[in-house]
């Protein structure tokens, strides 16, 4: 066989080096090596990293051919895992041959590797010699052969197993039940019935440990079907809690209308703090009995059972469901009707709208405040011309509740409902709630309940207006926003203040919303309070950085203009804040402008590392520099000057 | 002089209330809370309270690093959890480990192990944390299932589709509870999600979209030779355990990045499909219906990778163009509407109406509901939400996306025979042998 010099064995493989080590990276299947070179490797006396990663490699590429090259590894502690990678994915039988015959000769760990590889490739050859090592005198050994004939699962491998339960050693136990329970699942699963269920029950009756026997009773159970009830009612009704734990486990497994009607019987005769337990169990069974059991429970369970099945209605509940949910949702007991409310809001099933609706006009007090929440919650939208009239009922609390649905479900008519019941209150409480209520709808339909609202900005009292003020906020629009410049110049300075507040964090919603420059504009140069100026500046800076159709230099000159008429040092923060996030040389070139001004000066110094601590179109590296050094010679923020440092040092 | 700084009712903060767009989504959550899928546990199962130790769920840790640690103080958080053991096989994590457990009881009490064999063999324990690394995790939940234990497992829970499917078989046959550390599932705003595209409210869906971040593979490495320090310290042959072998260095002791993915994502290439897949992708078959399935194909585009289930349902893995909502990022998409939601907690949707009922937003993913999932199902013995089948498709997902990638091209996969139809290239890396001793 030809060989390569070790430097070929790297190209070959593709290996690169990071700090003088190799990296083993599996290449793209289309670089891969051919199979002749990789073969080679393993045949050199190449680094074991080298032969590692050949044999990864052979995982795709190796044929019978790598077999032979492949098989001597698997004595060798090192490589042995490596080589069982590339022969537990060669498809050709040569492959369990060289297992097999392995499995013949090696000891300790190596054998067990080359067992629970011949289990993952569950090669029915493979029997006799895992048979034979069921006895091996290393329980490691043995327990591996056990596995691995649980894997293969045919009734040669089952009787063998099945022979060991017979007199292995306590240390097999765990392993040898292990076998016996997959064995049995595969031989239960290609329809093999009879044979499972011996090796089940097989397993059940040997010394093995808890679990095992658990698995088995589960297999014990399954295989039977339905007649697998009374297995499955024993361990519910055993003493020990793993049996019964095991038992809610299958009672969801195990399928057939018969067992749900099994299950719903033992219902009664468990102790009460099984019950829902099971309860929980049956729920997550597909059938049609579950229902009326659940419900049953919800009407006349004792208190937990009943909470339990309360909420069980809201994934298995339909319809039928809502007259005994309505009365759990205004029980005294707490608990239950607030699990009660839940299942209902979120009960799915078809006719459950319908159902409450239907009960909303003869409801009265407790249960007519939580139909009109359900309208809300579940968006019942056909439910608002009865929710609407519930608006002006004596009872407060179906009040509120009808608030809260006209809240999610109303539109721009009950905007008009809702600003006239605003007008027409005097009651503080009242009027915040419907005032939460008209921002919500009015906000939710936008500009074109504008109109509608109005009236409330025109109207005599103060915070009347104010609150008409926060509306047209909400909505926005050309109409809403003349409105609210005009509120600026309301006679009373508390709707003036509102108004500039609305108008200072109006941009929100694009392109409609640009007109609102020029206003914010005048707000700052001519607004009647010094505050109001602030704010007509910051929201105008707002509106610059939000408005799309501008580019950064076009901003620059905004905030040029504007610098004139700043005075206070929070202004000029603002506006350098605002230049130090436009990637321009003109903004770099104004920033510069600014530095000398000794009540601003750091923060220039902290928006020009932001502005060329990366690269800045139109700006040389040079350039950078120089301002980076500026920085660091003159600003008395250690902080900022390390920064300055590193983006200085960053530049290339 | 007075100061300038500006009058505090014209506060930032202030001006900034009745910004339309916070506004719309306080709109969105007022109202129906209740609409809300079911996230919050269950009171009646026991939790409130003081709860009697014969009532607790003891517990014992496997592997407690970073991410352990965290998911750690979670359960130990929960009143009706006894944590009693730790075992790791570095001897630092195990002492940091047992002075958590042991400071929150106020004893010395908490056991510590090397071999993580010795913990699963004490009858005491009912169920075990695991947050070993990657390489770990499908081997170790075996074990504990097989010494009767039930098992949250951080993820990726597998490193291929053969771990992935025997991972499912055990946890049927053993009849143990298994809770894959995918939190998200346990988060209102994914489930949110989620459940507006699986009710039909974004209509008929067509398209969901995860980031899986970087979407390449690399194999963990194999660094020079150095003096293994002593076993008590390292136990480097534990260390590997099912990998296969190389010789110790200490840059491979960062268990996150160790055989991670598929066994091919590893110390030099970080991420792959399963780091970030193993949720986000996880979330997408959620919302698909997907749960007892994976795609049927797989196109690797570019920087993307195109999959489709038989449904008909696109999956779209990609790192570019999401809404800055953070990360682990997901979007479903309907014929009448799209949802976006991440790890802040916000959610996007094409409409206001869709976002009625959200209910609060919880952001920061914390595993909280998740870890209450699990222990609720300990006691009643339903399957939890990131449930081993749950876990063995989503997983399935990404290392067949894994397989597409390294193979560089169109893959098909039958999720009924757990194969690629007639690609023996791709069978092959299906699975991968474990080093002896170990099985799954």
């Amino acid at each position: 066989m030809k060989t390569f010099p070790a430097f070929l064995y790297r190209v070959a493989l593709g290996l690169t080096l990071l700090g003088g080590a190799p990296n083993l990276r599996l290449l793209p299947a289309a670089e891969l090596p051919p199979e002749r070179a990789l073969i080679a490797v393993l045949q050199s006396p190449a680094d074991p990293a080298d032969k590692a990663l050949a044999c990864r490699q052979l995982a795709i590429r190796g044929t019978r051919n790598a077999v032979p090259v492949l098989a001597p590894l698997l004595a060798d502690t090192n490589l042995a895992s490596w080589a069982r990678i590339a022969l537990e994915a060669i498809p050709d039988p040569a492959a369990d041959a060289a297992l097999r015959e392995a499995a013949g000769k090696l000891q300790g760990r190596l054998l067990v590797g080359v067992l629970n590889s011949l289990g993952r490739r569950r090669d029915p050859q493979g029997v006799p010699v895992l048979t034979a090592r069921l006895r091996d005198a290393d329980p490691e050994v043995a327990g591996a052969a056990a596995v691995a004939l649980g894997h293969i699962g045919n009734e040669a491998a089952a009787a063998a197993l099945k022979a060991r339960l017979a007199d292995a050693p306590e240390a097999l136990d765990a392993a040898l039940g292990e076998g016996c329970v997959r064995a049995a699942d595969q031989l239960r699963a290609a329809g093999r019935t009879a044979a499972a269920l011996e090796l089940y029950e097989a397993a059940r009756a040997a010394r093995l440990p808890l679990q095992q026997r658990l698995e088995a009773t589960r297999g014990a159970i399954l295989a039977r079907q339905a007649d697998g009830l009374p297995l499955l009612l024993e361990q519910l009704r055993a003493e020990d809690k793993p049996a019964f734990a095991l038992g809610l486990r299958v009672a969801r497994e195990l399928p057939c209308v018969a067992v749900t009607e099994g299950l719903i019987r033992a219902l009664d005769q468990l102790p009460p703090a099984r019950q829902p337990l099971l309860l929980r169990a049956l729920a997550d069974r597909p059938d049609a009995a579950v229902l009326p059991a659940v419900l049953q429970a919800a009407r006349v369970g004792a208190p937990e059972l009943r909470r339990t099945a309360v909420e069980l209605l809201e994934h298995c509940g339909d319809a039928t469901c809502v007259p005994v949910l309505l009365e759990a949702a205004t029980a005294a007991d707490r608990d239950l009707a607030r699990t009660a409310r839940t299942s209902l809001a979120r009960l799915r099933a078809a006719g459950v709208d319908a159902a409450l609706t239907d009960q909303l006009d003869r409801a009265r007090g407790a249960q007519r405040a939580v139909l009109l929440e359900l309208c809300g919650q579940r968006r019942i939208t056909s439910a608002l011309p009865m929710v609407e009239p519930a608006l002006q009922d004596p009872d407060p609390a179906v009040r509120r509740a009808a608030l809260q649905a006209v809240s999610v479900l109303g539109g721009e008519a009950q905007v008009t409902e809702l600003a006239r019941l605003y007008m027409e209150t005097r009651d503080e409480a009242r009027r915040a709630e419907l005032e939460g209520a008209l921002l919500e709808v009015s906000g939710r339909v936008g500009a074109r309940v504008v109109a509608r609202l109005l009236p409330l900005v025109r109207h005599t009292e103060p915070a009347v207006r104010i609150t008409g003020v926060h509306a047209l906020a909400g909505v926005g629009g050309a109409q809403a926003l003349e409105a609210v410049v005009a509120a600026t110049r309301d006679p009373v300075e508390a709707v003036q203040d509102e108004a500039v507040r609305a108008l200072s964090t109006w941009p929100n919603n694009w392109p409609e919303d640009v007109a609102v420059a020029e206003p914010l504009l005048t707000l700052m140069k001519s607004g009647a309070k010094r505050a109001h100026q602030v704010l007509g500046f910051r929201g105008y800076l707002q509106y610059l950085q939000a408005d799309k159709r501008l580019d950064d230099p076009a901003r620059v000159e905004r905030i040029r203009e504007l610098l004139p008429r700043l005075q206070w040092p929070e202004e000029k923060q603002a506006a350098i804040s605002a230049l130090g996030a436009l990637r321009t040389a003109a903004a770099l070139d104004l920033l510069q402008t600014l530095a000398p001004d000794a009540a601003v000066t750091e923060e220039v110094w902290s928006a020009l590392v932001n502005l060329v601590g990366r690269d800045l179109p139109g700006v040389s590296p040079e350039r950078r520099r120089e301002v980076l050094r500026e920085v660091i010679s003159r600003t008395r923020n250690e902080s900022l000057r390390r920064r300055a440092q590193q983006a200085l040092e960053a530049i290339r | 002089m007075k100061s300038k700084s500006l009058p505090p009712n014209f506060s930032r903060s202030e001006t900034s209330r009745l910004s339309r767009r916070a506004f719309l989504r306080s709109t969105a959550r007022a109202g129906a809370v209740l609409a809300l899928p079911q996230i919050l546990p269950a009171a009646v199962l026991g939790r409130a309270g003081a709860v009697p130790p014969s009532e607790r769920i003891v517990m014992g840790g496997i592997g407690i690093g970073g991410r352990g640690s965290y998911v750690l103080s979670v359960f130990l958080q929960e009143p009706d959890v006894q944590v009693v053991a730790i075992a790791d096989v570095q001897a630092a994590r195990r002492q940091a480990a047992k002075q958590r457990v042991d400071a929150r009881y106020g004893n010395s009490d908490c056991a510590t192990y090397r071999d993580l064999r010795e913990l699963l063999a004490r009858p005491d324990i009912d169920a075990v944390l695991i947050a070993t690394g990657p390489n770990w995790h499908a081997v170790a939940s075996t074990l504990a299932a097989e010494a009767g234990k039930d098992v949250y497992c951080e993820k990726p829970c597998t490193k291929n589709i053969a771990e992935s499917l025997a991972l499912a078989e055990t946890f049927r046959r053993t009849a143990r509870v298994f809770q894959a550390g995918t939190q998200r599932r346990s988060l209102p705003n994914f489930a949110f999600a989620v459940e507006l595209a699986r009710t039909g409210r974004l209509g008929k869906l067509h398209t969901v979209h995860a980031q899986p971040l970087g979407l390449k593979t690399v194999m963990s490495g194999w660094y020079p030779a150095e003096p293994p320090p002593p076993v008590e310290e390292v136990d480097w042959d534990l260390y590997l355990g099912p990998a296969a072998w190389r010789p110790f260095n200490r840059k491979l002791l960062s268990a996150f990045h160790f055989e991670k993915g598929g066994g091919f994502v590893g110390a030099l290439g970080g991420g792959g499909v399963l780091e970030w897949g193993s949720h986000c992708v996880d979330l997408c078959q959620w919302a698909a219906d997907a749960d007892h399935t994976a795609p049927v194909e797989y196109e690797p585009a570019g920087n993307r990778l195109h999959a489709r289930y038989a449904s008909g349902v696109k999956l779209v893995m990609r790192d570019d163009g999401w809404l800055p909502l953070g990360s682990c990022p997901v979007r479903f998409e309907g014929e009448t509407g799209w949802v976006e939601t991440a790890d802040n907690g916000d959610i996007e949707a094409s409409s206001p109406d869709l976002l009625v009922g959200r209910g609060a937003k919880i952001g920061g993913y914390p595993a909280d509901f998740h870890v209450r999932n699990f222990l609720d199902c300990v006691k009643t013995r339903g399957q939890p939400r990131a449930n081993a089948e749950v876990a063995c498709w989503s997983h399935i997902a990404c290392h067949a996306a894994n397989i597409a990638l390294l193979l560089g091209r169109k893959l098909r996969y039958d999720p009924v025979k757990n194969e690629f139809p007639g690609d023996a290239e791709a069978n092959r890396l299906r699975g991968e042998a474990l080093r002896e001793p170990w099985r799954v």
